[in-house]
């Protein structure tokens, strides 16, 4: 990787092993652990979990959080929360479905859910630069509002049906499909191909180490010429158009534009991601890797749970406790440093 | 009264993972008398008097106070036998008075109620005794006080009824030379009455005024413990770094005949008419006392503060500064005070921290040339002989006098032609300060224009060319360098200009 090829060139000759840990990032190391632990666990308990077309489920299932985790990881690793995303692709869901039903373009229907999606970020945006509201106070009344217009803009507040069988193929459709193996995902390679654009983005561009930085710490970010209003601009603008596409994945999945159902609560989820795949609230640290892997430990806990007859309530539960472990477990490294830091300057 | 020591040091050591940080100290504090503790930065300075205030625990030895055994204590013990500590970054709480800031966590009380009537007078009191009458008002709320006062909160919270040795930690990095000689005559009142007073500093000439004895430490250990009058500041140094150096500074002056910023007629919300030019090659020094303004004017130059009108010229060429951005774009670059709070993003490597204002000059389309900024950082890392394990580091991990220099790599890299330089030695120990320095003086060499804002006397006397002076918004005419003292500076700041 490039962000990385500092430490490269020093060390060309190593085992591939390390290679392998030093992409997924040291830090990393226990998501990998702990999801092969869960897989074995899983495994152990039910014969349906490692079945080809459960795999690809889960692969199918993960890609609408995996992308809004994307956008968040943007997010917060800049310092902020966008709690709206769901609501964001509840419109996009609709926007997208009225294009491909009533106009009859499907990549118009595409477009214009991204569109929707990155008009309401800017939105966003506004309010939190120019009003001066905080990001989260922001994005939780646009949580309201913006599942209020999703009702709105759908006809008489009703789903629409999607019939178009190219617009379904990207929801459901899958690649390389043949006998017993059930294929590739079309909505997991576009998953995929976003996450290492943006993986590319935030870590071998001047945009993304701007947003570390101002995440680290906005007056410094500031006084070393970094324009924090235009960044947030950009930032809840990618994160509202990445939600936009997860809305459209969600109608195209369903078949049918959803003004609530299939994205309410989503925010939970993404943020989840991103907190156990090692970013921290007040900003600064955080990768695209580590929120993917986060993203297929949470959809695999997910199945896990749906394939043991887990009831719904439990779950929910569970997904709340694990929001809170994922924060615990990040100022409990974030402590640790400090008096190791402590330590060190004291010391030297 | 018999001679028990007030503090009594005895055989301490204190180790951390990796680092051995204080071994086998002994010495004494005695009553009436005032101790200097002097080192380099991770000499040991804190740890011992953390130690003492019960923040860590010791691992060898034992400690006495009044006689009495505090080796293994809390930080409330500590304070109940009766050692106080001045910390440098007083912890103040924003949104209530100074009064109740100053008794925190004893306010007094009725059936049950706080007292306000009686903690208003019990603050006033206190103020008065120590001499701080009339800096402060005990109504005013925490986060209206300025640093010198905030400070004045932390001296009277360590002055509550009990105390028997005050430790103070670097107490006048935010005082004015006013306050500062306030201070002064409030530690000598406290020994006349018998305290113990530890007294820890960068400052050598306020070691040699106001203690009679001096501790000396280097790498955790004593190197001696001197009686202040019987020692020159230039032997103290000596002793702390182990090696000579020469503390002096001697500058040879480089102005050349260009003028490279010019500033007129400025005003913002805190200045009027601001105008001072500053030539290549040439270092002006800005005086005041805190809160004259000078920080905020390199804002103001630097688009981070808005201003009302008035011109900056850089090079003879008008600018349009509305941003950072654009002070950078116009090859002004600034190193603020507030080291760690504005200067540096800490968890971030050497690398990021370096390079981020050049960011735009480090990348083709947006991508950032891994090679290039390298190729960028590795030479100033050089030059500036910073000390760090690799380009990855976290910058928080460095030591002071290293993530100083980061954020002077940052600047250099950005190839200025003039640079803000805002306090650049505070909290900067002896060795690294001479470093700086010399780093500083041959910035001016290479040509660079340097605006040096320092509360320290000595340091803008020793690297100034023209020393300016701030008051309320107001610019003093340049005084020149040969023209140039303490007093006159510091009558310049206090507004008593005649000249």
């Amino acid at each position: 990787m490039t962000n990385m090829s500092q430490t490269t060139t020093q060390r060309s000759t190593e085992n591939p092993l390390k290679a392998i840990t030093r992409f997924v990032g040291a830090e990393n190391l226990s998501l990998v652990i702990a999801l092969v632990l869960l897989v074995i666990l899983i495994a152990s308990q039910t014969p349906f979990f490692f079945v080809p077309r459960n795999l690809m489920n889960i692969g199918m299932n993960l890609a609408v959080v995996g992308l809004l985790g994307v956008g968040m990881t943007i997010v917060i690793v800049s310092g902020a929360l966008d709690i709206s995303v769901g609501s964001i692709a509840g419109v996009a869901s609709v926007v997208s479905a009225i294009f491909v039903t009533y106009v009859g373009t499907v990549t118009g229907g595409v477009f214009m859910g991204v569109l929707a999606g990155a008009l309401l970020g800017v939105v966003n945006a506004a309010i939190i630069s120019y009003l001066r509201v905080n990001a989260v106070v922001a994005t939780l009344a646009t949580l309201s509002a913006y599942r209020g217009i999703a009702f709105l803009v759908a006809p008489e507040g009703r789903p629409i049906g999607v019939l178009d069988q190219s617009f379904a193929y990207i929801g459901s459709g899958r690649v390389l499909e043949s006998g017993s193996f059930p294929g590739i995902p079309v909505a997991l390679l576009l998953l995929v191909a976003v996450a290492v654009v943006a993986h590319f983005v935030m870590s071998s561009t001047v945009f993304g180490r701007a947003v570390y930085s101002m995440g680290g710490n906005p007056a410094a970010a500031r006084l070393a010429g970094i324009n924090l209003t235009r960044m947030k601009f950009y930032i809840f603008t990618i994160s509202g158009a990445l939600a936009g596409l997860a809305g459209v994945l969600v109608t195209a999945r369903t078949s049918s534009g959803q003004p609530a159902s299939g994205t309410q609560g989503l925010e939970l989820e993404a943020i989840t991601a991103v907190f156990l795949g090692g970013a921290i609230l007040a900003g600064g640290k955080g990768t695209i890797v580590g929120t993917m892997l986060a993203v297929v430990l949470l959809a695999t806990l997910s199945n896990g749970m749906n394939l043991l007859n887990i009831p719904t309530f439990y779950q929910l539960v569970a997904k709340g406790f694990l929001l809170i472990v994922a924060v615990a477990i990040g100022q409990w490294r974030m402590a640790r440093a400090e008096r190791a830091q402590a330590r060190a300057s004291l010391a030297g | 009264m018999a001679e028990t020591p007030v503090v009594d040091i005895r055989r301490v050591g204190k180790a951390f993972p990796n680092v051995r940080a204080l071994a086998d100290l002994t010495f004494d504090v005695r009553r009436g008398e005032v101790v200097a503790f002097v080192g380099e930065n991770g000499a040991g300075k804190s740890t011992l008097l953390k130690i003492l205030s019960g923040d860590y625990q010791l691992d060898e030895g034992e400690v006495l106070l009044d006689g009495q055994e505090a080796s293994h204590v809390s930080p409330r013990e500590a304070r109940q036998a009766g050692f106080r500590l001045v910390r440098q970054e007083p912890e103040i709480v924003p949104h209530i008075s100074a009064a109740e800031n100053i008794f925190v966590g004893e306010l007094p009380q009725r059936h049950g109620v706080v007292d306000f009537a009686r903690l208003r007078a019990d603050a006033w009191a206190l103020l008065e005794e120590c001499g701080f009458d009339g800096l402060i008002d005990p109504a005013a709320m925490g986060d209206t006080l300025s640093p010198a006062q905030k400070h004045i909160v932390e001296i009277a919270r360590a002055l509550k009824p009990g105390v028997k040795v005050v430790a103070f930690d670097e107490p006048t990095s935010s005082l004015t030379s006013d306050e500062t000689e306030r201070l002064f005559t409030l530690i000598r009142k406290l020994r006349d009455r018998g305290l113990g007073v530890i007294y820890v500093t960068h400052r050598l000439h306020e070691v040699m005024e106001i203690s009679d004895r001096i501790v000396i430490l280097r790498d955790g250990r004593l190197v001696d413990v001197c009686e202040t009058q019987s020692v020159t500041p230039d032997d103290v140094v000596r002793m702390m770094v182990g090696r000579d150096l020469s503390y002096g500074f001697a500058r040879t002056e480089t102005t050349r005949p260009e003028v490279v910023l010019e500033v007129s007629n400025l005003s913002s919300r805190y200045h009027e008419n601001i105008s001072f030019k500053i030539h290549a090659g040439e270092i002006l020094g800005f005086a005041g006392l805190v809160g004259a303004g000078r920080t905020e004017l390199a804002k103001v130059i630097f688009g981070d503060i808005h201003k009302r009108s008035g011109e900056v010229l850089v090079v003879g060429q008008r600018t349009r500064i509305r941003a950072p951005s654009d002070a950078i774009a116009a090859s002004i670059g600034f190193a603020p005070e507030d080291r760690k709070g504005e200067g540096l993003i800490l968890v971030r490597s050497v690398m990021e921290n370096a390079s981020m204002a050049v960011f735009s000059t480090l990348s083709r389309f947006g991508i950032l040339r891994n090679r290039m900024m390298i190729d960028t950082v590795s030479p100033l890392i050089d030059s500036l002989e910073i000390k760090t394990p690799s380009l990855e580091q976290e910058v928080g991990k460095l030591s002071g006098g290293n993530q100083q220099k980061v954020v002077l790599a940052r600047w250099l890299a950005a190839k200025p032609k003039v640079l803000i330089l805002d306090e650049p030695t505070r909290a900067v120990d002896v060795g690294a300060k001479a470093e700086i320095y010399r780093l500083i003086d041959s910035l001016a060499k290479s040509g660079i224009a340097i605006m040096l804002i320092s509360s320290e006397m000595p340091e803008l006397l020793a690297l100034a060319d023209r020393i300016v002076v701030m008051h309320a918004g107001r610019l003093s005419d340049p005084i020149e360098k040969s023209e140039a003292s303490e007093e006159r500076i510091l009558n310049a700041a206090l507004g008593q200009q005649a000249a």
